[in-house]
């Protein structure tokens, strides 16, 4: 490993383990407005999110069943960054995923195994299809795909109302929902206690996936350069845009497996306002995981950790509400994006404690 | 059928419906312009929101929490102007977790002072009070449609027509569309780039904010959790079907409103799926972005805006230094 490698292995854990602790350090303010002892508080935090105290009431294995939809949103959206789309679409193919696996979980009768196998792989195409459109926009007519995947995210997230009110719904009672899934279509869970199971085996599937396609095929290497380098990529011989919408469909099978997995292997029927949020939360995680799939699947065991910490930990041993996990988790994504702040700082440390940093890079 | 749906109480309704939204997209619509994306419009719009009902219930006036509201979303838009412009952080982002920072922890605070848990409100509040404009209630039609609405309606208008005048009637209205259109040419000449900025982002958190007001103290006397309720992002896509004009920016809101309003009339009157009618705003966004698209005569602005999607930060001196 080169030195240069090394520093940059060390940036990459160090900017956001810093901007952790000052997310932390911050939302103490909060914590002491509120009459409370910091410390005490995120020591019932962390005890509740990522602790164990028996097999069958484990906090943490409820955090990794959370942590699920988040790897699959959080890939999703480096999929599509690392192709040089700004997609923000995972909130909108998260839903229609979803809304696949509630409708075809009970209208088609299917053996085990081949039932969730092939919600799953439609979920994925419904997924895919639905992100091309902005793709597409984007490639062809040059309209930014922020704008278009924020409107197709409304979009997705009426339909899906109209559908749980409406064709899918499925009693007069006073709320909307679905009716539940077959069992056969259900993914199995581990441990009882908690819905941790098949759904979080896949998730970990797809990160040694996406790594492999990203890192290790051609078409991920034109991908990368496509979205890091378009000029170069284009002297290069490589077609940026056919890598931006390649990876879009990925990005969007990605997002529309999330929804399914979330219906399939937890709720197994749909709500209205179905884990509206999960998506966002996947731009978040892929950010603050450095858009990277190793990154992503520790970031998004962090975050669901703080978010059932806070619900947990806090709101039942301590009278803090739980929305102090979301706050934090937002200071946390609003010091890594200050990331000059940290470029500074960590210049200053380099000059204090005199490394040399390679030359070049004082200028920047 | 249909006069039984667009009844007049359901266009006035759809008047009001349209005040957050329009209020959003045209702050929005400025920013837009400026070459800057607010995506920061729904929190800026639900911290309007629960700091008018505060600031209603502390000073017992409701125009005070008003004020207090449209102040405190300027101040949101000057922490965001002054994140973005010294230490770059990205705008995008920064919105994102501004938006996901005010729903959690409006939550908390309503909480935490006031042990509410779902939603808060105090009988000491009192709404915002309707206003009668004398002669306007003689025009038959007209007059039951626009008169006695609230000031926050009214303003609504009124910042279309000043954001219009502003845009397109004076020296600094040019320097913003000049940034927006071309920034590094803007320089050049002199014009003072982070001075526009700061002025948009204040004046669209203002404008959100006082959107926001209008949900918790003009339209319920209430705060309730997430009470924008996507409102703010209607007002990006408002924002964008008006082609960022803010004349047509208010009737883009007014669109989004009336379909709001016939879609709670629907569930009275008919079997029909009120999501239906909210898809038509929405469809007619993507349309009016395809059609714009396709006619290629934006050769710069939003809609065509480069955007950089998050990096990692490993190298990110490297990164910045290419920017």
């Amino acid at each position: 490993m080169t030195p240069r490698r090394q520093r940059q292995l060390l940036d990459a854990a160090l900017i956001p383990l810093l901007a952790i602790l000052s997310g932390l350090v911050l939302a103490s303010i909060f914590v002491l407005l509120a009459k409370n002892s910091p410390l005490v508080a995120y020591r019932e935090l962390f005890r509740a999110g990522f602790g164990c105290t028996a097999l069958a009431r484990c906090g943490f294995l409820t955090t990794l069943e959370r942590a699920t939809p988040l790897i699959f949103t959080g890939l999703s959206a480096v999929v599509a960054f690392r192709s040089g789309m700004f997609s923000i679409g995972q909130e909108g193919q998260f839903v229609l995923g979803a809304m696949v696996a509630a409708w075809l979980g009970y209208a088609i009768p299917l053996p085990p195994v081949v039932h969730p196998a092939l919600i799953l792989v439609l979920a994925m195409a419904v997924g895919a299809a639905y992100a091309y459109v902005p793709a597409v926009l984007k490639v062809r007519l040059n309209v930014n795909e922020i704008i278009t995947t924020i409107i197709f995210n409304s979009i997705a997230i009426l339909f899906m109302t109209y559908l749980v009110n409406f064709p899918l719904r499925a009693t007069r009672g006073s709320t909307a929902v679905t009716r539940p899934i077959d069992a056969t279509a259900q993914l199995p869970e581990f441990l009882p206690g908690s819905h941790w199971g098949v759904g979080f085996v896949l998730a970990i599937l797809a990160v040694v996936l996406v790594w492999i396609y990203l890192w290790r095929s051609v078409t991920g290497y034109e991908q990368r350069m496509a979205g890091q380098a378009p000029g170069f990529a284009r002297y290069g011989g490589i077609r940026g845009g056919r890598a931006a919408i390649r990876g879009m469909l990925v990005s969007g099978a990605l997002a529309g497996a999330a929804g399914a997995i979330e219906v399939l292997g937890v709720h197994h029927q749909v709500l209205q306002g179905f884990s509206v949020g999960l998506g966002f939360d996947g731009v978040l995680v892929a950010i603050l995981g450095q858009v990277h799939p190793v990154g992503v699947l520790l970031v998004s065991v962090l975050f669901a950790g703080i978010r059932l910490g806070a619900q947990i930990g806090l709101q039942i041993t301590t009278n803090i509400p739980r929305e102090l996990g979301g706050g934090i988790l937002a200071l946390i994504i609003l010091f890594v994006s200050a990331r000059s702040l940290y470029t500074d700082l960590l210049a200053w440390v380099a000059r204090v404690t005199g490394r040399q940093r390679a030359p070049g890079k004082e200028a920047a | 059928m249909i006069g039984e749906i667009l009844t007049l109480a359901v266009l006035r309704s759809g008047i009001r419906l349209a005040t957050p939204i329009a209020l959003a997209a045209i702050g929005g619509a400025l920013c837009n312009r400026a070459g800057v994306l607010n995506f920061a419009l729904e929190g800026m719009m639900l911290f309007g929101a629960f700091s008018a009902i505060v600031g209603a219930f502390w000073t017992g006036n409701t125009y005070l929490g008003v004020l207090i509201a449209a102040v405190s979303g300027g101040m949101i838009g000057l922490v965001f102007a002054f994140l973005y412009l010294r230490y770059r952080v990205d705008l995008i982002i920064m919105a994102l977790a501004i938006n996901l920072f005010i729903a959690e922890m409006t939550v908390y605070f309503l909480r935490t002072f006031f042990g509410a848990f779902g939603s808060w409100s105090d009988p000491s509040i009192r709404q915002l009070p309707d206003i009668a404009i004398p002669g306007l209630s003689r025009i038959p039609v007209v007059g039951t449609l626009l008169n006695g609405h609230n000031i926050i309606v009214y303003l609504s208008w009124a910042a279309a027509l000043g954001a219009f005048i502003v845009l397109y009637r004076t020296k600094f209205g040019r320097h913003i569309r000049a940034v927006g259109e071309n920034q590094s040419a803007a320089e050049t000449v002199g014009i003072s780039v982070p001075a526009v900025k700061v002025f948009v982002l204040v004046i669209s958190g203002a404008l959100a904010a006082l959107g926001g007001a209008f949900l918790s103290v003009g339209h319920l006397t209430l705060f309730t959790r997430d009470m924008s309720n996507g409102r703010g992002w209607l007002g990006v896509t408002a924002a964008l079907f008006g082609l960022n004009h803010p004349i047509f920016v208010l009737f883009a809101g007014l669109f989004f409103g009336t379909a709001d309003a016939v879609a709670v009339r629907l569930q009275t009157v008919t079997t029909i799926p009120p999501s239906l009618v909210q898809f038509l705003p929405n469809i007619a966004a993507i349309v009016a972005l395809v059609l714009v698209g396709l006619s290629g005569r934006l050769k710069r602005g939003t809609l065509r805006m480069r955007t950089r999607p998050p990096q990692p930060l490993a190298g990110a001196a490297v990164a910045q230094k290419e920017q």
